[in-house]
This record gives C-alpha cells, structure tokens and sequence, in this order.
C-alpha cells in the first residue's frame, strides 16, 4: 500500500493553460460552465474543483488531467 | 412549479399594497360599501396566504422556488452549492443555539419580593424565587404566576416578554441574515 496520510496540496496550473489560450477568466468560465468566481478561487488554490469539473477543464484545453492538476505533499 | 401556485403566488404579492392602500383610503373615506368590499377581499388573501403556507410546507418544488428567492441563496456552479452547505450549516448551528436560548429564557422564573410584616419567614419579609416554567399553552404560564398574590415583586421575570409572533418573525430574520452573513464571508 501507499505512504501514510500525509496532508496533499493539489497545485494547478489553470492560469498558465488560460494564458497560453489567450482566454479571460470570464471566458473560461462561460466556456466551462461555471462562474468567474470559481475560475479566480481555483487558480488561487482555494478552492479544489471535483473530479468532473477537473476532467472538463482538461478536456476544454485537449490534455490530460495530470497536466493541469497535480498533488504535492504538504510541508509540515 | 404549478400554474395555480404562480397565479395565487402573484395574487398574494400584488394584494398586501392593494389592501393596504384600501384600508388607508377606507379610514379617510369612510364609506361603507368599500368597507365592506375591503373585509371580504383581505379574508380571500387570507385564505391565499393559508394555502401558500401550506403549499410551502408540502411541496419541495414549490418551497425550492419560493425560499431560494426569498432568502437569496444562489448556486450558479458546484463551488456555490458547496458554500450554501457551509454557509446553512452554519446558519442552522447559530439558529440552534438561539433556539436553545430563547427556551432557557422562556422558561426560567426569577423574582424579587418583600413580604407584609405578618408573613415574614423566620423574620425576614424580604426574599426571591426561582422557578422553572414549561407548558405547552400560554394560559397555563398566566395561572402560575397569578398563584402567588399577596407579596410585593420588587422584580419579576416569568419567561419571554416578546409574544410567539415577534420570536417567530425574529427567527425567520435570523435565518436570512446569519445565512447571508456567512455566504458574503465565504466568498470574500
């Protein structure tokens, strides 16, 4: 089995997909379907988007999950 | 939601204006046949806010659609619906806590008291009382405390002095803003 429960961080990289998209957040978030609110919390890391709205992320800038999102151990 | 329930829905916001605009005419004017007029039309909004009640309490279709409005409660995206769980935890916490309150206030009985010289206890005409008061109709509250008559109450607490209407009314406000309060922190 894996590492004892360590605290994770997920980390994204949303804002660099965005810019290199040349799209608002405004933008994004018509395009995905949530408010620009969301898009401004989640590229600030607080807010963790759910699995779907992780995958429709990745699937609107045509990569992979693990592309945009990635976890980090927590340093204590 | 049904067409029937947007229609009494309507009625019912449109009326409060419209009677009281009646009543303020009726009390300048005087005449009798709009008086008259007046009181049958507030028993028909009478009857419609009996039955919205109702139908708030019934229907989930219906309450979603009406309280959503009333409390504004907005979940445009899953980061909104997951905040309005926060947010109603914590409005229902803070509503139970003074629910809790309001009950310990209404029930307790404390009063100050002096006594006629004649009934004094071991000398003493002055003392105070503690009681604990629970019933379920207000009638039986009155009867307690007219039990004790001939001592005078320098001060005297028997429960709540605001009437069910105004803890109801203060309750629902509560629920509104305590939930507002929060959402506003939340998404700050």
């Amino acid at each position: 089995m894996g590492k004892s429960a360590a605290p994770l961080k997920i980390v994204n990289r949303l804002h660099v997909f965005r810019a290199e998209h040349h799209l608002t957040q405004e933008r994004l978030a018509k395009e995905i379907g949530v408010t620009r609110a969301t898009i401004v919390a989640i590229e600030k890391g607080d807010y963790n988007p759910s699995l779907g709205l992780a995958f429709r992320i990745a699937r609107y800038f045509n990569t992979d999950i693990n592309a945009i999102f990635t976890v980090e151990e927590e340093n204590k | 939601m049904k067409r029937l329930d947007v229609i009494i829905l309507r009625i019912f916001l449109c009326g409060l204006p419209v009677l009281a605009g009646i009543a303020v005419f009726n009390h300048f004017s005087g005449v009798r046949a709009l008086y008259n007029m007046s009181g049958f039309l507030f028993a028909i909004w009478m009857i419609l806010s009996v039955y919205l009640g109702i139908r708030l309490v019934v229907s989930g279709d219906f309450r979603d659609r009406v309280l959503v409005r009333l409390t504004f409660i907005r979940e445009r995206d899953e980061r909104e619906v997951l905040l309005t769980g926060k947010a109603t935890k914590t409005a229902l916490m803070t509503s139970m806590a003074v629910l809790i309150l309001l009950f310990c206030l209404s029930c307790f009985q404390v009063s100050f008291f002096k006594l006629p010289a004649d009934k004094a206890i071991d000398g003493k005409t002055r003392g105070f009382s503690l009681g604990l008061n629970f019933s379920l109709f207000n009638d039986q509250g009155k009867k307690i405390s007219e039990e004790v008559s001939d001592r005078y109450n320098v001060f005297s607490y028997n429960g709540l002095p605001l009437s069910s209407s105004t803890v109801i009314l203060l309750l629902i406000a509560w629920q509104i803003i305590s939930y507002n309060c929060v959402m506003k922190r939340l998404t700050r």
